[in-house]
């Protein structure tokens, strides 16, 4: 009986320490200014990443692993009887899934992939990354720990709040929230993920106030959530001061059985969401 | 005269409505806030005037075929608050003649007035003595009273007049609001000149009847607040188009353009791009946007002239704004053939809101609101006009509620109203207004919402009065929270500020500055840095507004 491994790609913003910690393998997708091309968290940082975005004009993309990249490192990671268990960013936003499929398919047929769509971004697949890793190392067998996995992309919420649409829109990745575009006013939206893509869950007018929707919706989920355990991740791009106030405000909302994971968005959501988001993912246990 | 036959009914009716119309400034400023919004003598002359235009082309002589006439045309063009109690007024009054054929007895006019005056209770949901509705219904007893004495139609009608003005006298002492302000109703005003009007109608000269009959209606003129220091001259043309070319920035478009106007938007799709920006240089901008790809559809608008035909009631419905500028459309997305199942009509005062309100989602822009009330038909033909099964109406003002509430009535799809008092409370509404939901649900979340938001509403007296412990100057700037005077001053901008002092408090995260076409950009930006000081815990927002006579619409949320 082999070892399981777990991989996941950039779009997942675990903080360093924990996927240390837990053994997780990490990805990077890519990130363009222009001609200049980025692996995400190899070669540019968050931090540079955002100050880098101050400055330009020209607007960066981002791009999947190729399929080779995938071999590359579960051959790497890999021996003959093994099994990798690889989640990523939601096929509805990313190509990244595809290439991990594909890659399953390439690699030496003694290795079983098992590729996830999270259905999610960010910390939405870490938090399903961090279920796998922990059931792996509980010695669950690889279905108890797909079916961890499939739990927590089964019974997540997410909502996150972004300064602007613009960043959303021009990358494509606005989805079902299109139609907020073009509102005159300084609308901040609050969004969630319906089926694997960017949806409208409601229109505010000013941060604060939709930064503290996010506490009402935290409050709303435990309320539907009644004596459950509840895990949260929360994640920010370039916005530390928000993202420690929600969550230095969450441990009394989410009550005592309660755990929250906090990320930075890198560059690989950061293209897509702009800075100055705030992301809160939510399920219960 | 024992009875009034058809002919003179018809003259009755011209000579009210040619009367009031006379003495439409006059029952204006009867307004018991002296802010220049007061409009009841306009929208009861304008209602008659809708009341009466089927009757004055129509031949015979046979009353209760002029009476139906009646009824229809003042459902129809009922205007403003006071015009729908009007509307009703009429409405009842030709069910009360609706048997008579030839000649209008003594009894029958009594009888009408009494059925109005019955009508116009029965409308509104709480009323209040001290109103038209109260001038209306002892003029009725007067005349019952006379009638039951044998009198003839003259004298019921001389009896009707006397008790509508022992009653319009009285008001002031029913309404402690109207003795503050020193003034009888205004409604109350206008239904003694109609009574006057059917007076002169029955028992004038012909040669003087057909002289005030040969007088054209005025049409209604848009007052206009007192000019502030400068013209708005910046920003004026309305710039539109859309670049056509794959893979321009849409984020370096909008960089480039920001700091040449405002209210700018850049959207872009796979192989397009859309700009809308206000400017005073649009050469500049095209000849940029120019060099990024082919540009089509480009129109320009004056929006300076525009605002100027905003002011005239005769324009106002074919204005450019309610129409063509639709910022999120793309030329390619074709109108659809089938309903929408739920669309949005919105009353907003001035053409910078009217954008607003367009890009938050809503279908069909009415001008109108503080200076001209839009008629219960000018909302029943914007329901008409949006491609949806049911449609939602904003009023946006107060005095407009109650003809939406009519055109729910008249229209031929089902209307639903939510009853927003003003622009903050409209836009409030809009941010839960989901297309996708049903009409319930839309309605009991706007509804909430809507109560969300404060409004304040800065603008200039008409005339001298007090209002609790201050005393306001004609021409002084005051500045209402949520519909009452608050602060009094002498400039815009500082009456802006103290009345946002009484509106924020510790709960307050937003604050939303609409100023009006009165003012330019550059004022309102020191009133913005001028608020943003003063409450470095909120959001401040400035937008240009366009509405005439109001310097600045503020909310706080």
């Amino acid at each position: 009986m082999g070892r399981i491994h777990v991989v996941t790609d950039s779009g997942s913003d675990l903080p360093v320490e924990l996927r240390e910690q837990l053994g997780i393998h990490v990805v990077p997708l890519t990130v363009q200014f222009g001609d200049e091309i980025y692996k995400d968290g190899v070669d540019i940082t968050a931090g540079e990443f955002y100050a880098r975005l101050k400055r330009e004009t020209r607007m960066p993309s981002t791009c999947q692993p190729s399929p080779a990249d995938f071999v590359e490192v579960y051959e790497r990671i890999a021996e003959p009887g093994d099994t990798i268990v690889s989640i990523h960013l939601s096929s509805k936003m990313s190509g990244t899934y595809q290439s991990a499929v594909l890659a399953g398919s390439m690699i030496d047929p003694a290795i079983t992939v098992k590729a996830v769509d999270s259905r999610a971004a960010s910390m939405g697949i870490g938090l399903c990354v961090i279920a796998a890793a922990r059931s792996v190392q509980a010695g669950k067998t690889v279905e108890q720990v797909l079916e961890d996995v499939q739990q927590v992309i089964d019974g997540l919420q997410v909502y996150f709040v972004v300064d602007t649409l613009e960043y959303l829109q021009r990358n494509g990745r606005i989805g079902l929230a299109s139609a907020l575009v073009g509102t005159l006013l300084n609308i901040k939206p609050v969004l969630t993920l319906v089926d694997g893509q960017v949806a409208p869950f409601e229109k505010i007018r000013g941060k604060a106030k939709a930064l503290k929707r996010l506490r009402d919706l935290a409050e709303e989920f435990r309320q539907r959530h009644p004596g459950k355990a509840l895990r949260a991740g929360i994640s920010h791009a370039d916005n530390q001061a928000e993202a420690a106030a929600l969550v230095e405000e969450l441990p009394a909302i989410l009550g005592s059985d309660h755990e929250i994971v906090v990320g930075e968005i890198g560059p690989t959501i950061g293209v897509h969401t702009g800075p100055g988001t705030i992301a809160m993912f939510l399920y219960s246990i | 005269m024992d009875a009034i036959n058809g002919l003179a009914f018809k003259n009755m009716l011209l000579a009210a409505a040619r009367h009031l119309d006379q003495h439409r400034d006059r029952v204006n400023a009867l307004n018991v806030f002296p802010v220049p919004d007061g409009d009841t003598g306009t929208n009861m002359s304008l209602t008659l005037n809708a009341a009466i235009k089927e009757l004055e082309q129509a031949n015979g002589v046979e009353i209760r075929r002029f009476a139906a006439l009646l009824t229809r045309g003042s459902l129809m063009g009922a205007r403003g608050n006071s015009g729908v109690i009007l509307s009703q007024f009429f409405r009842g009054f030709s069910d009360g003649l609706a048997h008579v054929e030839t000649e209008i007895t003594g009894e029958d006019l009594a009888h009408a007035l009494a059925t109005a005056s019955q009508t116009t209770y029965r409308a509104v949901m709480k009323p209040v003595e001290g109103t038209m509705l109260t001038v209306g219904r002892v003029a009725a007893e007067y005349a019952t009273e006379a009638s039951a004495a044998g009198a003839g139609a003259l004298e019921v009608l001389q009896a009707a007049l006397e008790g509508a003005r022992a009653a319009l006298a009285d008001t002031p002492n029913i309404l402690p609001v109207l003795k503050q302000a020193g003034v009888v109703d205004a409604g109350g005003q206008g239904l003694v000149y109609i009574l006057e009007g059917f007076l002169t109608g029955v028992t004038a000269a012909p040669e003087e009847l057909e002289q005030l009959l040969a007088q054209a209606n005025r049409q209604p003129e848009g007052a206009a607040a007192p000019k502030l220091e400068q013209e708005v001259t910046v920003n004026r043309y309305c710039t539109e188009f859309i670049i056509l070319g794959n893979g321009i920035d849409a984020l370096a478009v909008r960089r480039e353009l920001e700091g040449k106007g405002d209210s700018l938007l850049v959207v872009s799709d796979a192989d397009v791009v859309k700009v809308h920006i206000h400017t005073d240089h649009p050469g500049e901008v095209l000849e940029f946007c120019g060099k990024l790809g082919e540009l089509t559809e480009i129109a320009i608008d004056n929006m300076r002239l525009q605002n100027q035909e905003f002011a005239s009631h005769e324009e106002s419905h074919h204005l450019d704004y309610s129409v063509g500028n639709n910022v999120i459309e793309f030329p390619n997305s074709a109108v659809p053939a089938d309903p929408k199942p739920l669309g949005v009509v919105a009353v907003v005062p001035g053409e910078g809101l009217a954008e607003i309100f367009r890009s938050l989602g809503v279908d069909y822009v009415v001008p109108g609101g503080q200076t001209m009330n839009p008629s219960t038909e000018d909302l029943v033909k914007a329901v008409s006009s949006v491609n949806a099964e049911q449609v939602i109406i904003l009023p946006n003002n107060k005095n407009v509620i109650f003809s939406a509430q009519q055109a729910r009535e008249l229209a031929e799809k089902p209307v639903a109203v939510v009853p927003t008092r003003s622009v903050p409370q409209g836009i409030t509404a809009l941010m839960y207004y989901v297309a996708e939901d049903s009409l319930e649900d839309n309605l009991a979340a706007m509804e909430e919402a809507m109560r969300e938001v404060k409004t304040g509403e800065v603008t200039y007296a008409v005339r001298s009065t007090v209002a609790g412990d201050l005393h306001i100057e004609e021409r002084d700037i005051i500045g209402l929270a949520e519909g009452k005077i608050a602060v009094v001053g002498s400039s815009p901008t500082e009456v802006a500020r103290d009345l946002l002092k009484k509106m924020v408090d510790e709960n307050s995260s937003v604050i939303s500055i609409y100023y009006g076409a009165d003012l330019n950009a550059e004022t309102a930006q020191e009133l913005n840095e001028l608020i943003r000081a003063e409450f470095p815990d909120c959001e401040v927002e400035v937008y240009h507004g366009g509405q005439p006579l109001y310097y600045y619409i503020v909310s706080v949320e």
